[in-house]
């Protein structure tokens, strides 16, 4: 991992001369097939590059979820998969009874090779009903969602302002944004993002 | 005891009023008409006219608990009245448990159990004012019926944002919750947010296929590697700054890390 | 603020750019697995459709982009859009199916990439259309929206 970092470290900052603008990919199984155009899908249908749903179990490398309209899926993830649980985690955050969504490729056998999985992101709108300790209660649709500031990870978005991990300046009745990971089968979040038009 | 029922056609007509006025002439309250429960159970189409019928009934029902003469048909009436919001209640709770109530002015927040014991509180007070006479003073009696409307509006969830907002920003202003703590690490998140912001991303966002897949901090820089078509996409990010300008970025190609 | 219905709307004249996020529809997990189908029915976080603030008069009231200083032009539900991440030019054609977003509760909002900013809140994509353009992490992007 160290010489991987340092590699990649000097080629960012032009001390390498292994930066290359433009290769073509062809040696990482599934991976080949990320650079590939996606498929022309028709607008408002089901997109099969792109799979919802809770994890049922966990084989090897591959997650076995249940999607919310009760659809199975097999997702492969593999070394170049990225996978966010309120931040870049590995694969052994994956837990049964995540939610998440991936995107990847469908490969022939139905397996989705996974680009990306999200755990447990969830992107919600709603008032703040009041703020305790590190915790927005956020009224979203009629229903509070306990939103928990987590120290070193929530940030807050002032309109453009620079981000910021203060998060005082945040108010009762103020309308807001929130990106973080649910906590399953409760009505908590943990928040990543917290967006505010002031 | 004859004093406090006395007062109860005022309590209840007040509150009625206060009902109908908004369901008849508050332009928010027909545009939200649609999420009520009245509109879930009537139809959309009928949902405004709906509201017209319901504010109408209470206005009359309103104007002779106010207006001279006290007469136990209007404490039967008011308990009808009550009854069928108790009734509404419960069998919106039931059907359409999402859709907001339409009692009381707009707002858009589902059926809550404050709602019944506000519906619960007007029935006990209708059937109390069935034996009502005329008010003939008493300082309980005023007293008890200054605390009943304190009451049923502590109870009206359409009016939080005139006492209970402000309560809590007080109170949030006094204890500071959220105070920022000791300056620690710099959350990914800045750093991923000025990333977003920077030529460098945007120039090579188009090739990222992942999100991202690993970070580490070094030399007062923060690097944040994708996978992207090529192989992979590396950014340095400067810690300290908080100028996208500052944000660098190569794409490497996979035979060079293996 | 003018509350009056405008007569212009700019997504006639081109495209119109805006900021674009996310929501969850139809069946799903945690705080989304409450919220239908969307006012269209038809609504579903896995297929390429999106939310538009004027599909409807009740809809145009409770969205109220023009609060925001932004006329749009009424559209139904099955009606298609284009999106483009003015971020890198990505793009998603996505069918309405819901009445969103709430543009006059974040109205002067901006959200830039390198010089390009973009203001109000006009569309909101699915997970599965939103994810073609950007990442579920970034949750608000800069955009464009053309018919």
């Amino acid at each position: 991992m160290t010489t991987r970092r340092q590699m990649l470290k000097s080629a960012v900052l032009g001390g390498g001369a292994t930066v290359v603008a433009a290769t073509a990919l062809g040696s990482l199984g599934p991976e080949a097939a990320f650079g590939q155009a996606a498929p022309d899908i028709e607008p408002g249908a089901v997109d099969p590059n792109f799979a919802e749903g809770r994890i049922r179990s966990i084989k090897d490398n591959t997650l076995l979820v249940l999607g919310s309209n009760m659809v199975f899926h097999s997702i492969r993830v593999v070394d170049g998969t990225s996978l966010w649980k309120l931040g870049p985690v590995s694969f052994d955050q994956a837990k049964p009874g995540d939610g998440l969504y991936a995107r990847g490729v469908r490969m022939p056998d139905g397996v989705l090779a996974a680009e990306s999985v999200w755990l447990n992101i969830v992107n919600i709108k709603g008032h703040i009903r009041n703020i305790t300790g590190d915790k927005l209660h956020l009224d979203h649709g009629g229903k509070e969602i306990l939103c928990h500031r987590i120290p070193g990870k929530s940030v807050a978005i002032y309109s453009d302002s620079p981000p910021s991990a203060d998060l005082s300046p945040l108010r009762v009745g103020q309308h807001v944004q929130i990106l973080g990971a649910w906590r399953p089968d409760t009505n908590e979040v943990d928040i990543a993002t917290v967006f505010s038009a002031h | 005891m004859h004093g406090i029922a006395a007062l109860q056609p005022y309590v209840i007509g007040l509150v009625l009023l206060w009902a109908s006025l908004t369901k008849l002439f508050s332009a928010r309250m027909r545009a939200e008409a649609g999420r009520t429960a009245l509109a879930r159970l009537a139809g959309p189409a009928r949902a405004v006219p709906a509201l017209r019928l319901a504010g109408a009934l209470e206005l009359v029902v309103a104007a002779a608990l106010l207006l001279p003469p006290v007469l136990p048909v209007e404490g039967v009436a008011a308990t009808a009245l009550s009854t069928g919001f108790l009734a509404y209640l419960a069998y919106a709770r039931l059907t359409v448990p999402e859709s907001s109530c339409g009692c009381l002015g707009a707002h858009s927040r589902p059926i809550e159990g404050r709602s019944f014991a506000r519906a619960g509180l007007l029935l006990a007070a209708s059937v109390a004012a069935i034996w009502a006479g005329p008010y003939t003073g008493g300082v309980w009696a005023a007293l008890v019926a200054a605390a009943e409307v304190l009451v049923l509006l502590g109870l009206s969830p359409e009016l939080d944002r005139h006492w209970l907002m402000p309560l809590r920003r007080l109170v949030v202003r006094v204890r500071k919750p959220l105070a920022p703590g000791p300056q620690g690490e710099v959350p990914l998140e800045v750093t991923l947010r000025l990333l977003y912001r920077s030529r460098a991303y945007c120039s090579a966002s188009a090739r990222l296929v992942s999100d991202v897949q690993d970070v580490w901090d070094e030399d007062g820089m923060r690097f944040v590697v994708y996978a992207a078509r090529e192989g992979l996409a590396v950014f340095a990010v400067p810690l300290a700054d908080a100028d996208p300008a500052g944000v660098r970025v190569a794409l490497v190609g996979e035979p060079a890390l293996a | 603020m003018a509350r009056s219905r405008p007569t212009d709307p700019v997504d006639l004249l081109g495209p119109v750019q805006g900021e674009v996020s996310w929501f969850c529809c139809g069946a799903a997990w945690g705080p989304c697995g409450t919220v239908g189908k969307g006012a269209c029915g038809t609504c579903n976080s896995g297929s390429l459709q999106h939310a538009w603030p004027n599909t409807s008069d009740a809809c145009w009231a409770i969205t109220r982009p023009d609060s925001c200083g932004v006329s749009l032009s009424r559209r139904t539900c099955g009606f298609s859009h284009r999106t483009t991440a003015l971020c890198g030019g990505a793009s998603v054609v996505t069918t309405i199916a819901d009445c969103g977003p709430q543009t006059d509760l974040f109205c002067g909002e901006r959200s830039c990439c390198g010089a390009t900013c973009a203001s109000n809140r006009l569309i909101d994509l699915t997970p599965a259309a939103y994810s073609r353009i950007a990442s579920l992490s970034s949750g608000l992007r800069p955009c464009e929206i053309s018919a």
